[in-house]
């Protein structure tokens, strides 16, 4: 495979911009719309070429569909995504089809992404034949090279998905995300559906196949010490937002939002001394369709006050030039 | 994972032998699998089992084959298209153990275009060169009055057409085990040309009205929305019409032909199918391989046809089955009312309305004996399809 030689566009492999992501919800009998689920609203940011970007944040804070968005699956409500200088969201015909080869989706649920029709070899193989046209034995050939890749040898070609069990499918699916040389992978949640002591098999073999091919990742998770051990930087997602961005490390050191520290708190420790005190949230995530005025994580928050429930802070650099971005009133409060 | 591979597990077990092993768990089903089967046999070597021409007889010192010459193109052509059909099952099952499944589909597909290939250019080239010879020859007379010998007959010895005045309507006997109906031709004969008939009938108009809708379903169900809302309502107006008064009119402006009946039973039925496919595909296009599919840039023809379909298409295959029995009940009741193929063409329902003679007498041979073969072909297609419905039904699979 060859190595991925990046046009980009400041530096960035993909960059995506004030992106949202609205549902529109319709009712009655003339399918009007009557309001809008805002599963992703207004999120920016970047990714350069080699890296790995996480994305975390509970179940239904819009991560997913952020990831479905990028790769066109579901249309942007408004915003700007370009990998490589072209447009995403306006691409067409053949440069659509150029995208589809560069950017692909690894799955959550390994049972699902992988048609019980079909035979490994097809699901591998099939998007190589449509996209390069190889056929017969050199497909064949590079079938198995790809099984061997993720670790299944090219025996397994031509078995069906319900002989394999959930690790091996999902190593099925990073070899059908692989079979066309993309540049960026999204990652999305590849390992929830795991069990622990496979998720960090699937893991290693991303990482090994990150510095083999050069790929970039864009990484899906809730579990935030999946991020850390995963990620180069890390964006903490609520309510369709995007609350907190840092790099790795400093997030986990010294994160500044309060529902970032809520999550990191909630992480298990094994050294005492790491351990501290869990904070608790409150009440439920409100509905997407209904977002609250203000800061969205405003009812849940324990540093709550008049500002926080009338306007909506930005996501802003703590301090130019580190790279740590947050979007609180009160993040001064942490700042250590 | 089984690692150590005995050849039969190389390849891996499909899910059409998952259903298969299902199915012939249920005796029932399977008894009425081989009936159909029977069925077919009969269908096929319809004019070999009862023809009133021997296979060979000697005139005057010379030995003529009747029976052969006298056959048409289309007898030639069943016979053709059945030997086709069992040379297509042994390369399927051959294929299974020596192809790679990734190029089964491409290899099936290809064999399937030949065959269609061969039977069209065997149909034709039939046509051309074996013309239908009208043989009124009264080879039985020519027996008994001793100018042909050595001639062997069919098992039962008499045509569908055989007209013979002298013993209409007579009960079953040793000549006629299932009696003469009131021109004198054979019951038995007529039932088992008739066969022909009814199973045609029933697949030609059954797979005319499973493409209409699963093409139909599949858009509905794919695109959804607006596409959706004026198809289901199209679908509906289709429901809300009566079907088999719509065919009786249709039938009446059209010429009586078995074709025309096929065509018309195939494109009033195909609501139930598409709302299946539909359902099915509402369900399947958010699947995550699907999305998969979509993802990596895959044609919409593939996705629908090659990824969706496959996944969707076990309640309909099931409603086939019962859409058969259907339609063989349907062709039975128009021809029971005089709207089906002409005499002398035999046609089960139509044999059922000589039942009661226009004296008003009741030959009670000439409705027992067609309308068992009715229910009994209807009833094996339900057992058939309860069977596959059995098999293919998930929940039912785990509950065993």
């Amino acid at each position: 495979m060859k190595e991925n030689t990046a046009k980009t566009t400041n530096g960035y492999l993909l960059s995506v911009d004030r992106l949202r992501t609205y549902f529109p919800v319709k009712r009655g009998l003339l399918r009007r719309t009557v309001g809008h689920i805002k599963a992703v609203d207004d999120i920016s940011f970047a990714i350069e070429p080699g890296k790995t970007l996480g994305l975390v944040g509970e179940s239904g804070c819009g991560k997913t569909t952020a990831a479905r968005t990028i790769v066109r699956l579901v249309p942007a409500t408004s915003g700007k995504i370009s990998f490589e200088g072209v447009d995403v969201l306006a691409a067409k015909g053949q440069q659509l089809k150029g995208l589809r080869r560069d950017i692909s989706i690894i799955f959550q649920d390994p049972y699902g992404s992988l048609n019980p029709r079909m035979t490994i070899g097809n699901i591998v193989g099939e998007a190589i034949k449509v996209h390069k046209g190889i056929r017969g034995s050199e497909l064949i050939d590079r079938i198995d090279m790809l099984l061997e890749k993720v670790g299944l040898g090219g025996s397994y070609r031509n078995r069906y998905p319900h002989e394999f069990s959930g690790g091996q499918r999902q190593r099925i699916g990073v070899a059908r995300a692989l079979a066309l040389d993309p540049k960026l992978v999204i990652c999305d949640e590849p390992v929830s559906a795991l069990d622990v002591s496979i998720q960090s098999q699937i893991l290693n073999l991303l990482k090994d196949l990150q510095g083999e091919f050069g790929l970039t990742y864009l990484f899906i998770a809730h579990d935030l010490a999946v991020v850390e051990f995963f990620c180069d930087e890390v964006a903490v997602m609520y309510l369709g937002h995007i609350v907190e961005k840092a790099c790795a490390e400093e997030l986990y050191r010294n994160p500044l939002h309060p529902y970032t520290r809520t999550l990191m708190s909630a992480i298990p420790q094994v050294e005492l001394k790491r351990r501290q005190q869990r904070i608790g949230l409150v009440g439920e995530v409100p509905s997407p369709s209904n977002v609250p005025a203000g800061c969205p994580f405003h009812p849940r928050c324990s540093l709550c006050d008049e500002r926080c429930m009338q306007e909506s802070p930005a996501l802003n650099e703590v301090s130019k030039g580190d790279g740590h971005f947050v979007s609180c009133w009160k993040q001064d409060e942490f700042s250590d | 994972m089984p690692n150590k591979q005995t050849p039969k597990s190389q390849w891996g077990i499909s899910y059409g032998e998952l259903v298969w092993r299902e199915f012939v768990k249920n005796r029932l089903s399977v008894i009425a699998g081989m009936f159909i089967i029977f069925l077919f046999i009969v269908a096929i070597f319809a004019p070999f089992i009862a023809n009133d021409k021997p296979y060979v007889v000697e005139i005057e010192g010379q030995r003529y084959f009747p029976l052969f010459r006298h056959l048409g193109a289309i007898d030639y052509g069943v016979l053709l298209a059945g030997v086709v059909a069992v040379v297509q099952l042994i390369l399927i099952r051959r294929n299974k153990k020596r192809v790679d499944p990734s190029e089964r589909g491409e290899v099936l597909l290809k064999q399937i275009m030949i065959s269609a290939g061969v039977i069209v250019v065997g149909l034709v080239l039939l046509y051309l060169f074996v013309p239908r010879r009208l043989d009124a020859t009264n080879y039985h007379a020519m027996v008994e009055s001793g100018r042909a010998e050595n001639a062997v007959f069919a098992p039962i010895p008499y045509g569908y057409a055989r007209t013979n005045l002298s013993v209409r309507e007579q009960p079953p006997s040793r000549r006629h085990l299932l009696g003469t109906d009131d021109v004198g031709s054979d019951v038995l004969a007529r039932l088992i040309h008739g066969s022909r008939i009814s199973l045609s009938v029933g697949f030609v108009a059954v797979g005319i009205s499973v493409v209409i809708g699963v093409v139909i379903g599949a858009v509905l169900g794919y695109f959804g929305g607006r596409v959706d809302f004026v198809g289901m309502r199209f679908i509906e107006i289709m429901m809300a019409i009566p079907q088999f008064f719509l065919i009786i009119t249709v039938v009446a402006f059209f010429p009586r032909s078995l074709l025309n009946i096929m065509i018309i039973i195939g494109i009033t039925s195909w609501t139930m199918d598409a709302r299946f496919i539909r359902a099915e595909f509402f369900k399947l296009r958010e699947q995550d391989f699907v999305q998969a599919a979509h993802a990596q840039g895959i044609g919409l023809r593939s996705i629908l046809f090659r990824h969706m379909l496959p996944n969707g298409v076990a309640p309909v295959l099931v409603n086939a089955t019962f859409g058969i029995a259907g339609a063989i009940f349907i062709e039975a009741a128009l021809s029971f009312l005089g709207f089906g193929v002409a005499p002398p063409t035999p046609s089960w329902g139509q044999m059922l309305s000589l039942g009661v003679t226009t004296t008003g007498r009741f030959l009670w041979w000439l409705s027992v004996f067609p309308g068992l073969a009715i229910f009994f072909t209807v009833l094996a297609y339900n057992l058939v399809g309860e069977g596959l419905r059995d098999a293919i039904d998930p929940k039912l699979r785990k509950a065993a």
